[in-house]
């Protein structure tokens, strides 16, 4: 039976049409994948089933009662839960204070802490997700946090649990285990819906899938029905590999290498243990990781935004161990950090300032500690130009920009450096395939005009596609250095996981 | 003309001249409502107010008032353009002033050499001195906001000491240093205008063209809309701090100099800190969050709103302390109206 | 010296300077705790100062001042409390902001009230009494400390276990803590954030009310402008090196106190009160970069 539907959901922002007419039913203990490309209308979807916000026209109804949802306090009061992408839970509170937070178990006037404490055990001995009630969250993996996200959801007695891209932060052996919790939610008749952009995921656990493409739904299909194929054909309107066209490599010498790099946190933990690599002129290395493995901090170092506890780091044979960043720019480096909102651009600035950025001490745009602002213009529209960036002029603020074009100016800053080493963080994170491909490009660019790029992605499959070789981090240390022609998901997959032995 | 007003003007800026416009009309009318429930007439008040700054007899006063009003907008707006934030200018401006007041004094040589050398002196100690906040923060962590605050009590304390006992003119009965000799005065331009004015003045122009036209000032203003955009960019964000803390105090400091050499003739205790030249230049700066051409229209105006208090205190009564209500309520009103601030 | 230094009045000094310090310092724990920078202390204590004088003077009763106080604090601070949530305004500028209408203010209507300025002092002003416990009297320390002090003294202290108490075992304290670290998750969880926020800051605000009815009640019954001193900044200091926890920045209000009452101390001994005043100020400055030596951001 159909446990909740959603009839002809409109959403507009703006101009924007997020939801142009989306319709999803998913029955009682069926595990319901919404699979769409980003920007697609999954997340808004999900977000006006929960009742984050509400629909502009259509309706939703639950056991073919139909429902409004004004807050997510009435969503959940009409059981729904909902995990997010990115978690909501308080580092600093404890395990069990997270779960009862806004529910709390009550002894007079006092919280009754015995009673939350064994509510929280005996959830989680029900549902088999096993966490400790005392241990504070700040101090806990993102796997266990994500079973603290759908204990909050069960302590609530959530009968339909919706799951935004929970795999997105999961080394495999998490997300396996969480497809077994799944699983068994959904046998104990739950339903649940599970949104993704990831094949292989709703291939292997899925009842049935609806898809979405430019906010609408484009159909919705039995999984037992169905291949990898048509599901793709459905997110994209086309066949997509994502393959990217390159020319084999020819590496030079070495340009970007670091030495036996460790970082340790303050509590002693190593949080980059020990890293060496080579990145030469012509290729692309990739760095393959769940985040958090220490990619960041490794990062940070080799850009000279952290200071690491031991190890060397060279840029094109100079050692820049212990060197600030405006040192190591100049001695050849150039960086698309990670965050492009709050590194790699200035909102509230023109596009001008933003793109002068390390160019304002040198010719042109300055003579000695002056600066030419109609320099500042000139180049900025000459940038606009050859990116293809959509901005009202360089004068414009680029706080008004959208994701993929805020990363163009980023990149078109950090390309123009003409750096013989490029060092690119999630450099897609966020962007629609046009955007995407369009970096790619760059990227290969770069490589095949002798740069040496590094690479730092949770995309996997960008990992695969673009590197020339692929080195997996684990917990702080460099696993594996395979090249393109060994580096496939499955190995990669265990490496990530640590599992060093059986990748072979 | 478009060329100039783009340098005078930066882009964005112009927009918030109208909430500018529409806070001052708030706390015109709040603090009309204020006098009436006070007794007395608002309409008299704010007329005394305007007659007593900006008539031709006046005008004068408020320049020379101004003075030391721009001059510490100036020393707060520096900071706040990159994000940072200096409230110890109290205690640079006092340190300036008593250097300035001593060199003359225990410095060789002669006149203008004195005054000279006061001037510098005293920037330096104010620029030390804040420095020191600056370093505090970038060395040990310690926000420069409170640090810079904290450390202006001993300031105020140790030379309202050194005034008070071993270096007090014992001839007078009050707290104060020797006389300046009149020789190391600032040269007097007309009226109650000195130097320091002019002196001043040059300084504004120097701020607004290195604001503009100087790859610090660049990196400052980068820094001040992105912290962390600046450092990945190759800003040497420590470095900056205490550059930029140190130039803040020097000015606060050369302040303090100027009011000494020029008008009080000597280190008086706590004439440096009544006029709350410091607060009213801090809410300048807000006003214009640190944008120098705005920060110096704003102490102008809170200058001539000053001054005209002190006329309206004289002829209508009403309390010139108004005039620090109604700067304070128009720096509120246009933080409640998104704009001010910074990105935090 | 150390003899005469630690005397039963040094105690009772200590205890007394302490108290308005401690319940600014609670206020800007709870605000912080509701993740709202609270700056403001120093001129919610100079209003809650003025508030009192003028409360027990035409109320002819400490009460009245002590109502008066509460209440105007408590509103002045909806300033910050829609500012900085409804209007989402920068905390720090309205912070500075309300501490400068204070001042401005508060001299403004001592001169429009009382006719004079700079200081008011008139016999009709009823200031707080003290409570005489006889038996503490011969208690070390603690005794000393709390054997002769005004009704005010024992509310903060009562109020900080009490505000411990709710912060860390009730749901509402639970609630709050989530607000202050992730308002967006707790709103997710159905609470509604800008209400917690400005019942905080409104919470706050009565205390810090109280505390001005201290400085200007409690010892000798006088208002004098901008008398709450730098004591404000010292509350923030504290709830800074508290880290929002209010036994903790008890505990560095305590330091504080002493290093206050340690300075008028040594004004007996001859020192000079231009220096010895600044003893907290220096203490502060002590405590904020030893503590923060272990925590240094990273490089320059």
């Amino acid at each position: 039976m159909v446990e909740i539907a959603a009839v002809g959901i409109v959403k507009r922002y703006g101009g924007l049409v997020a939801n142009n007419g989306v319709s999803l039913q998913a029955e009682r203990g069926e595990i319901h994948g919404v699979m769409g490309e980003n920007g697609a209308g999954k997340t808004t979807l999900m977000s006006i089933l929960f009742g984050l916000q509400e629909p502009d026209a259509g309706e939703i109804r639950l056991r073919d009662a139909p429902v409004r949802f004004r807050s997510p306090i009435e969503a959940m009061r009409a059981g729904l839960g909902m995990v997010h992408q990115s978690f909501k839970l308080f580092g600093s509170l404890t395990v069990w204070e997270n779960i009862v937070y806004g529910a709390e178990p009550r002894r007079g006037p006092f919280v009754d802490r015995g009673a939350a404490r064994e509510r929280v055990a005996e959830l989680a001995e029900r549902h088999r997700l096993a966490v400790d009630p005392d241990a504070r969250v700040r101090d806990l993996s993102v796997g266990v946090r994500q079973r603290i996200e759908i204990l909050k959801a069960l302590h609530r007695d959530a009968r339909i649990l919706i799951l935004d891209e929970p795999t997105a932060v999961l080394t495999p052996p998490e997300r396996d285990a969480l497809f077994a919790v799944l699983k068994s939610l959904a046998s104990d008749g739950r339903t649940v819906l599970f949104v993704t952009h990831k094949l292989h995921e709703v291939t292997a656990i899925t009842d049935r899938i609806t898809i979405l493409r430019d906010g609408r739904t484009v159909v919705s299909l039995r999984t037992a029905d169905t291949d990898a194929g048509e599901i793709v054909r459905a997110m994209t309107g086309r066949n997509i590999n994502v393959t990217v066209e390159k020319r084999q490599a020819q590496p030079g010498e070495a340009l970007l290498k670091s030495v036996d790099v460790t970082i340790a946190s303050p509590s002693g933990k190593r949080v980059v243990d020990g890293v060496s690599l080579t990145v030469r002129s012509g290729e692309i290395v990739g760095i393959a990781g769940v985040a958090g493995n220490g990619q960041s901090e490794l990062v940070e170092a080799l850009v000279g935004l952290r200071t690491p506890d031991s190890g060397r780091v060279e840029i094109c044979g100079r050692d820049v161990t212990g060197a600030d960043v405006a040192t190591r720019r100049t001695a050849g480096l150039a960086y698309i950090p990670e965050d492009r909102g709050a590194v790699g651009s200035a909102s509230g600035a023109t596009a001008a300032d933003n793109l002068a950025m390390g160019f304002h001490r040198t010719a042109p745009l300055a003579s000695g500690p002056f600066v030419d602002p109609s320099a500042f213009a000139e180049r900025a529209r000459a940038l606009i130009r050859r990116f293809a960036i959509r901005i009202a002029s360089e004068r414009a603020d680029v706080g008004t920009l959208s994701g993929g074009n805020l990363q163009k100016i980023v990149a078109a800053r950090e390309l123009s450096h003409e750096a013989p080493v490029l060092i690119a963080e999630q450099p897609t994170r966020g962007l629609d395939v046009g955007a995407t491909e369009y970096i790619h490009e760059q990227l290969v660019a770069e490589r095949d005009n002798g740069r040496a790029v590094l690479l730092v992605s949770a995309e996997l499959s960008e990992i695969l596609a673009l590197s020339d070789r692929v080195l997996v981090m684990f917990e702080g240390r460099v696993l594996a250095d395979l090249p393109q022609e060994r580096a496939d998901e499955q190995s990669i997959g265990l490496l990530m996981a640590g599992r060093e032995a059986e990748a072979g | 003309m478009s060329r100039f007003s783009g340098t005078l003007l930066l882009g964005r800026e112009r927009l918030r001249v109208r909430a500018v416009a529409l806070a001052m009309g708030f706390a015109a009318l709040a603090g009309a409502a204020l006098i009436l429930a006070s007794g007395y007439d608002p309409l008299s008040a704010y007329a005394e107010i305007a007659r007593g700054s900006l008539s031709l007899a006046a005008l004068p006063d408020t320049l020379n008032w101004a003075t030391p009003l721009v001059g510490m907008a100036l020393a707060a707006a520096i900071p706040l353009r990159g994000g940072m934030v200096n409230l110890g200018g109290d205690g640079q401006l006092v340190i300036g002033g008593l250097i300035g007041a001593l060199a003359p004094l225990f410095l060789p040589g002669a006149g203008a050499f004195g005054a000279a050398a006061g001037l510098i002196l005293a920037g330096f100690g104010g620029g030390l001195y804040a420095a020191l906040a600056a370093w505090g923060e970038v060395r040990h962590g310690v926000p420069m906001l409170i640090s810079s605050l904290l450390l202006s009590y001993p300031a105020i304390g140790v030379t309202s000491y050194f005034a008070r006992f071993p270096l007090r003119d014992v001839s007078t009965g009050l707290p104060q240093t020797l006389m300046v000799p009149s020789d190391a005065r600032l040269h007097v331009l007309s009226g109650p205008l000195n130097v320091g004015s002019v002196l001043i003045a040059t300084i504004a122009l120097v701020v607004v063209f290195a604001d503009r036209r100087t790859s610090g000032g660049y990196e400052l203003r980068m820094r001040g809309k992105n912290a962390r955009f600046a450092g990945y960019g190759g800003v040497r964000l420590g470095r900056q701090a205490v550059w930029t803390m140190s130039c803040s105090g020097a000015i606060a400091g050369l302040v303090g100099a100027i009011i000494v050499l020029g008008s009080q003739f000597r280190f008086i205790d706590g004439a440096l800190v009544t006029p709350a030249y410091t607060w009213s230049g801090l809410m300048a700066a807000l006003l214009a969050n640190g944008e120098p051409v705005g920060t110096i229209a704003a102490a102008l105006f809170f200058a001539a709103l000053q001054t005209g208090g002190f006329a309206m205190q004289r002829e209508t009564s009403v309390p010139r302390v108004l005039t620090l209500v109604l700067q304070a309520i128009v720096i509120l009103f246009l933080a409640m109206r998104r704009g001010l601030g910074r990105r935090m | 010296m150390i003899q005469s230094l630690f005397t039963p009045f040094l105690f009772q000094s200590a205890a007394q300077a302490i108290t308005p310090i401690l319940l600014a310092a609670v206020a800007g724990v709870i605000c912080g705790r509701a993740g709202v920078f609270n700056l403001a202390l120093e001129g919610q204590m100079l209003v809650g100062a003025f508030a009192a004088i003028v409360g027990s003077y035409f109320g002819h009763s400490a009460f009245a001042g002590v109502a008066a106080a509460m209440v105007s604090a408590t509103v002045f601070s909806l300033i910050l409390g829609y500012g900085a949530t409804i209007f989402r305004g920068d905390p720090v500028v309205i912070g500075i902001g309300m501490n400068l209408l204070a001042s401005g203010l508060t001299a403004y209507l001592l001169r429009v009230i009382f006719g004079v300025s700079g200081t008011f002092s008139d016999p009709g002003v009823v200031g707080l009494g003290r409570i005489t416990i006889a038996g503490l009297a011969g208690v070390p320390l603690l005794g000393w400390a709390f054997a002769r002090q005004s009704a005010v003294t024992w509310a903060a202290w009562a109020l900080t276990a009490l505000i411990s108490v709710v912060q860390f075992r009730t749901p509402v304290g639970l609630r709050l803590r989530g607000v202050g670290e992730q308002p967006e998750a707790a709103s997710t969880l159905g609470i509604d954030v800008v209400r917690y926020r400005i019942v905080a800051v409104l919470v706050a605000g009565a205390l810090t009310g109280l505390a001005g009815a201290q400085l200007s009640l409690g010892a000798v019954s006088v208002f004098a402008e901008d008398m709450s001193a730098g004591r404000g900044w010292i509350a923030v200091v504290a709830v800074m090196l508290g880290r929002n926890n209010p036994l903790y920045a008890a505990a560095a209000c305590v330091l504080f106190g002493f290093a206050d009452a340690i300075g008028v101390n040594l004004q007996s001994h001859g020192l000079p009160n231009q220096l010895t005043d600044m003893a907290p100020y220096v203490v502060t400055l002590l405590a904020l970069v030893i503590t923060h030596r272990r925590r240094i951001i990273g490089a320059a």
